[in-house]
């Protein structure tokens, strides 16, 4: 068979064509790396712009003062009591739903038809837009329970929107945990259930509340769904009231209002003082989400991570 | 110390390792290791499992370039010049010296794809010409009757014997000098792996190749030279024949009649 | 003794069994009590107002006052600013995603991925505020357009807002790609561009593929973000800077001020439920892609 060959190269450094694919290989290097740094360098010009602008209208008027409708002069005080009413709220309800479904899933069920319609459900949910949530919520909570604008009707709204986020966080975790430490309980006897609370919830509480946290971090920015739901006001007479069938405009509501509808004439300074303050919440979650669920799973596993 | 084979025959060393180092971070994983290779002969690197014969024979196509923390020192020499040498270009040298690995790695593409992939790279853009390449290969690869009428099909519906023998295809597809083969048949069934032996004694005509195999036997039914490893070190190195029958140092001895390993 | 303490054992465990599976339960119910109610409503404008389904999807005459809720132009809209935020925001997405997989020494993956990360916590309002004071000041300055509104805008702000999406699951899809691909490459004398692109992004593709969906699927529910840029007019968009609607900031533009049980109100329902259905058909290819791995 006569020898069809390449034309092997007879020595060790590179001539033309290789040094052609060199060349290419050095320009697609350094076209990711302008890439990738271009992201870092946008987000930081984007932070160093809202604390710019935003920086001197962080009066203590303006953080703990009322709004105001026609005039100048008005605060966000309310709206930021009403983020953390509604994410607390909304916590409430998630967490026990999320979490018992994920452990469910994660540890109790078997392939089957209810699991596979579970997964779908959840899956579907957490692509549903959150805006096509708030018109369920305007259906159910406004017209079909009558509440018209509550912070409960928010809360609950924002619930299902979050459950199937809160659910993979807790399956995430779960699965984290080594089955040895699960074979280790069993094996003494334990049943299932004493196991996963005794034993796998705790090893997994870690990552759980980093998650957790991450999420509340995202409720907090949350718009589209409070439009409709929580409203666009808050209670004239009692705006820091602990009901929570009334009407409660959140920061994030308001940032997008004060620059849709709103007619006062400071706009821009609201505007840049409340996207300066929704930011600053989000890196203070995002920086405790890390902190906190570190410092959990020191405390009930006694190691670190 | 490099050992020359008895034999007087114009055998000429093509791939020679002088006090190679290999350091994983501040491991020594190969200590002084010396080897002439030579052209047109079957060196087995043998041991037991640990010693490094792997890890020395990564070091032959600059694998170790790959492995963050990972360093060469010593000399290499292809045909006489140094491959890590200022020059050197590893793609150049991966295109002489070729590697089949442990377990069969094609890519997830046509059965033609795979075995042209590497011509292809190098800039080989005639398809009458890669198709020719392509048989070739695959004959000299012994897997041509199996696989020439379904070569669009997916690499990945062939056996693992097949599987492997496709990776030598691949490799020999650029007509490299040098083939360097980690443990080959260890992931194979006993017949898979007589295939690849009968083809490693008919590659050896076209190509040098250096083996690594942790068994003995495979050893002594195919290769001419071998070197022993423990610990990092080549402890021994000769013709198999009488590596086998009358080895100078004691470790070896032991190695080979199963005292440890 | 240890008889009584395991039955009490065991009957907690069945109540709490219980009490999972009710949970994972509600997951199906909360997703049913959508589909059926958002169907309920968003039928209405079908079979209560009478106007054809046909002319609801494809003629753009949005004019509920004269009871014409055609809903082509937000469709049309929704498409065309999805299209832009994919072809940009796509392939650079994936790019980083390589970059982060294949190429990033450590300390610069510790820089960029807790900056993603962040990118994912800012709220879209806040993009929406970010487009609002510097891009569409930026665009009214230097292009042709007037005002500075239009698809332009949103599209830029959409693809800023999948890119950490994208650039995620990308790189996990290259992670899951099995080591020895590369090495067999590298070891043939390839280099490492053409390693990516012969091999790596082509046995990726499932999971790039996902990628692109879920950016996808996010491009199409963002509603804020570019509500507050786009311009919100009722037109088709004519040319990259002319102002126009989509779905999702139709919805919110105009709900506020929608009676319950008008036309309009029904025909936001409408495109609410459309918005519905497309979320769940784009969870079928996302499964669909995944099934091809196997």
């Amino acid at each position: 068979m006569a020898a069809v060959t390449t034309i092997a190269p007879r020595s060790v450094s590179a001539t033309g064509s290789v040094r052609n694919r060199r060349i290419a290989d050095m320009t697609a290097t350094v076209v990711l790396w302008v890439m990738a740094s271009s992201i870092i360098v946008m987000l930081a010009a984007f932070i160093i712009y809202m604390v710019y602008l935003g920086w001197s209208a962080l009066t203590p008027s303006f953080i703990f003062g009322v709004p105001q409708e026609t005039t100048a002069g008005g605060g966000i005080g309310p709206e930021i009591y009403n983020s953390f009413y509604i994410l607390i709220l909304t916590l409430v309800f998630t967490v026990p739903i999320a979490v018992a479904a994920g452990i469910y899933l994660q540890e109790y069920s078997q392939p089957g038809r209810f699991r596979g319609v579970v997964q779908f459900s959840a899956e579907s949910l957490a692509t549903i837009p959150s805006v096509v949530m708030g018109l369920f919520g305007l259906l159910v909570f406004v017209y079909l329970f009558k509440w018209h604008f509550t912070a409960l009707g928010g809360a609950l709204t924002l619930t299902l929107l979050n459950l199937p986020a809160l659910m993979r966080v807790t399956q995430e975790a779960l699965s984290s945990v080594p089955d040895t430490l699960r074979e280790a309980s069993m094996g003494m006897g334990g049943t299932k259930w004493q196991t996963i609370t005794r034993v796998v919830l705790p090893s997994a509480i870690g990552r759980m509340t980093t998650g957790v946290v991450l999420i509340a971090g995202r409720i907090f920015g949350e718009t589209a769904a409070l439009i409709f739901t929580a409203g666009l006001s808050v209670p004239y007479n009692n705006p820091y009231s602990l009901s929570p069938w009334r009407p409660a405009e959140t920061l994030a509501v308001h940032l997008w209002y004060s620059h849709s509808e709103s007619i006062v004439p400071d706009v821009a300074r609201i505007g840049n003082g409340s996207a300066l303050v929704l930011l600053i919440m989000v890196l203070l979650f995002n920086l405790s989400a890390r902190i906190v669920g570190r410092q959990l799973t020191k405390r009930f596993t006694g190691r670190a991570e | 110390m490099i050992e020359m084979t008895e034999s007087a025959a114009a055998t000429t060393n093509k791939l020679v390792a002088s006090d190679v180092d290999v350091y994983y971070g501040n491991f020594r994983a190969i200590k002084s290791a010396s080897l002439a290779m030579k052209a047109q002969k079957v060196t087995a690197l043998i041991g037991p499992s640990g010693c490094g014969k792997s890890t020395f024979l990564r070091a032959l196509d600059r694998m170790h370039d790959l492995t963050p923390g990972a360093r060469v020192e010593g000399q290499i020499l292809l045909d006489g010049e140094d491959i890590y040498g200022p020059d050197a270009d590893p793609v150049v040298i991966r295109h002489r010296i070729g590697m089949v690995f442990q377990r069969p790695n094609p890519f997830p593409k046509t059965i033609f794809e795979n075995v042209i992939y590497g011509p292809r790279i190098h800039g080989e853009r005639n398809r009458t010409k890669l198709q020719e390449i392509a048989e070739h290969a695959l004959r000299g690869a012994a897997l041509w009757d199996e696989v020439k009428d379904r070569m669009q099909r997916s690499a990945l519906d062939l056996s693992g014997g097949q599987q492997q023998r496709l990776c030598i295809a691949r490799a020999i597809a650029l007509n490299p000098e040098v083939l360097l083969m980690d443990e080959p048949a260890s992931a194979l069934d006993p017949i898979a792996t007589s295939k690849i032996e009968d083809l490693i004694g008919e590659l050896k005509e076209h190509y040098t190749v250096v083996i690594v195999t942790h068994s003995m036997q495979q050893a002594a039914r195919i290769s001419d030279d071998t070197a022993f490893f423990h610990l990092g070190e080549i402890v021994e190195v000769g013709p198999t024949s009488r590596i086998f029958t009358h080895p100078k140092e004691k470790r070896t001895e032991d190695y080979i009649t199963g005292r440890f390993g | 003794m240890i008889a009584v303490q395991a039955r009490r054992s065991h009957r907690t465990e069945r109540i709490a069994v219980i009490g999972l599976r009710l949970a994972a339960g509600f997951v199906i119910i909360a997703m049913a009590a959508l589909l059926l109610y958002l169907a309920w409503e968003g039928t209405k404008t079908f079979y209560v107002d009478k106007f054809p389904l046909w002319k609801f999807l494809f003629t753009t005459s949005f004019d509920p006052d004269n009871k014409q809720v055609g809903a082509g132009v937000f469709i049309v809209g929704t498409i065309t600013v999805t299209l832009f935020a994919i072809l940009v925001g796509g392939p650079f997405g994936i790019a980083v995603g390589v970059f982060l997989s294949e190429i990033a020494p450590r300390r610069m993956t510790q820089v960029l991925k807790p900056a993603i990360e962040v990118m994912v916590g800012i709220p879209s309002v806040v993009y929406g505020w970010l487009g609002l004071t510097l891009l569409v000041p930026l665009i009214r300055t230097r292009t042709s357009s007037p005002s500075g509104f239009g698809l332009a805008a949103a599209g830029i702000v959409l693809a800023i807002m999948i890119l950490p999406t994208v650039i995620t699951l990308s790189e996990d899809a290259f992670r899951s790609l099995p080591g020895s691909l590369k090495e067999g490459s590298l070891a043939l004398g390839a280099t490492r561009f053409q390693t990516i692109v012969r091999v790596l992004l082509p046995s990726a593709s499932s999971g790039l593929a996902v990628a692109l969906i879920l950016g996808i699927a996010r491009a199409i529910g963002e509603t804020l973000a570019i509500q507050m840029v786009i311009g919100n007019a009722t037109q088709l968009p004519l040319g990259i800077f002319s102002p126009t609607a989509a779905l999702t900031t139709e919805i919110v533009t105009d709900m506020p001020g929608a009676t319950e049980g008008t036309l309009l109100e029904h025909a936001l329902f409408s495109m609410a439920f459309l918005l519905l259905l497309i979320a769940m058909l784009l969870i079928v290819f996302v499964r669909l892609a995944l099934r091809k791995r196997t």
